[in-house]
């Protein structure tokens, strides 16, 4: 792109309000806005053959994705960023329990992909006091407690050698135990497939994106506590970039509103095993799971992927 | 444009042996729905399933919409449409009988 081409692309983009608000890189491959609807993002299912009996444990519950108003008993309809809905994924209300949308596209080159999104993340309103969170200050909701972790992640295949992996970040807001963590972190095993767990190479695991559950590790520099905003009803709209390149198989950086991580000097875990069927494979993942019997809730106003190809 | 639609799976393959609800679902954009449930296998003795389509302000609180319930006593599929129901939209199950047991896949259609 000539720096004329650059300096005008900037412009118009800068005049657009739904695209001035993301750095996208030179195309965007799709800007989902979800009050035109759901955009592709749909439930993710384990594999099976039809007989659904045949999905492994963990990943047969994922639940459907919902067009959100941000409706709340005390205030009624919130909104989003832009217009009326977002895109929400809901937990059961149950410890542990994982809510998992995912987009499904091919790569036509390797090189950078950019993910950008606008979210907020909510614990559903509980009511009574819970004697486990103390006296409340009429300041820290007692409800942040309640809400466990986001992971974006993305599930990328070597169309040539059949080469699979799985870059993931996750805000953890709180550890299993409820105890508030406010870390961004990365992933240090793959994440156990149907294939691995039919062929005994890994037992049934309790994490979706990791062999263990403590396969995961603090992003140096990533503390960072997030605006959850004293209720359970009040949003708060978070802006989230992350950049990975599939040509050297790796995460670059991870933004969050200030916060900048260098990603680069972390492995992304490959696949021992070769997976075809699934040439140039280029999925995107968030999900939400609680660490409480409590439904968690994240929403996105909107998601926008852009490429340097 | 053509009008938006979306199928939400809230039960696969579920097993059930008492009364329960689907989570939750938020439909505020959609101007119809509707819900069809079907039952894979059903054990016990004069085991009947009755779901009624319920509604909520907030997610939080329900009433029933006051629409026809839904009895099954054997394995099939069955379905009942839903208007003018705000914004949440669940379905409440009863299961009676003696020892009853059933297994479904409960499906919420939506267009808008």
């Amino acid at each position: 792109m000539t720096p004329d081409n650059a300096e005008f692309r900037k412009a118009i983009l800068s005049a657009d309000p739904r695209l001035s608000k993301y750095n996208p890189l030179s195309r965007i491959l799709f800007y989902d806005d979800f009050d035109e609807g759901v955009n592709g993002w749909c439930e993710l299912v384990g594999n099976h053959t039809g007989d659904l009996d045949d999905i492994r444990e963990i990943a047969r519950d994922f639940r459907p994705p919902q067009l959100s108003t941000c409706t709340f008993f005390d205030i009624g309809t919130h909104g989003s960023v832009e217009g009326t809905y977002s895109l929400k994924l809901a937990t059961r209300p149950k410890h542990g329990h994982v809510a998992i949308a995912i987009k499904r596209l091919t790569y036509g080159r390797r090189g950078l992909v950019q993910f950008e999104t606008y979210f907020s993340f909510k614990a559903e309103q509980t009511f009574g006091a819970d004697p486990s969170h103390g006296e409340w200050d009429g300041n820290i909701a007692p409800s942040e407690k309640q809400f466990g972790d986001i992971t974006f992640s993305n599930d990328i295949c070597d169309g040539d050698t059949g080469t699979r992996y799985m870059g993931a970040v996750r805000y953890l807001n709180t550890d299993t135990e409820g105890n508030l963590a406010h870390e961004w972190m990365y992933k240090t095993s793959v994440q156990p497939t149907t294939k691995m767990e039919r062929q005994g190479i890994t037992a049934p695991n309790q994490d979706f994106h990791t062999v263990r559950p403590d396969d995961w590790q603090s992003i140096p520099g990533g503390h960072q506590p997030l605006c959850f905003n004293e209720t359970a009803s009040k949003v708060n709209w978070h802006y989230l970039r992350w950049t990975f390149d599939t040509d050297r198989q790796h995460m670059v950086e991870l933004q969050c509103n200030g916060l900048t991580l260098d990603l680069s000097g972390i492995a992304v875990p490959v696949y021992a095993q070769e997976y075809r069927g699934i040439p140039n494979l280029l999925n995107f993942l968030v999900d939400v799971r609680t660490h409480a019997d409590v439904r968690n809730f994240l929403y996105l106003d909107s998601v926008l992927v852009s490429v340097d190809w | 444009m053509l009008r938006r639609s979306f199928t939400a799976v809230l039960e696969k393959n579920s097993t059930f042996a008492g009364d329960f609800a689907t989570e939750p679902y938020e439909a505020g954009w959609a101007l119809e729905a509707r819900w069809f449930v079907r039952v894979l296998e059903i054990a016990g003795e004069q085991t009947e399933l009755v779901l009624r389509s319920q509604v909520s302000p907030d997610g939080l609180f329900w009433c029933e919409d006051g629409g026809q319930p839904m009895h099954m006593t054997s394995v099939g599929l069955d379905s009942r449409a839903v208007r003018e129901f705000g914004s949440w939209l669940r379905l409440d199950a009863r299961l009676s009988g003696n020892n009853p047991r059933v297994k479904v896949m409960i499906y919420l259609a939506l267009k808008g």
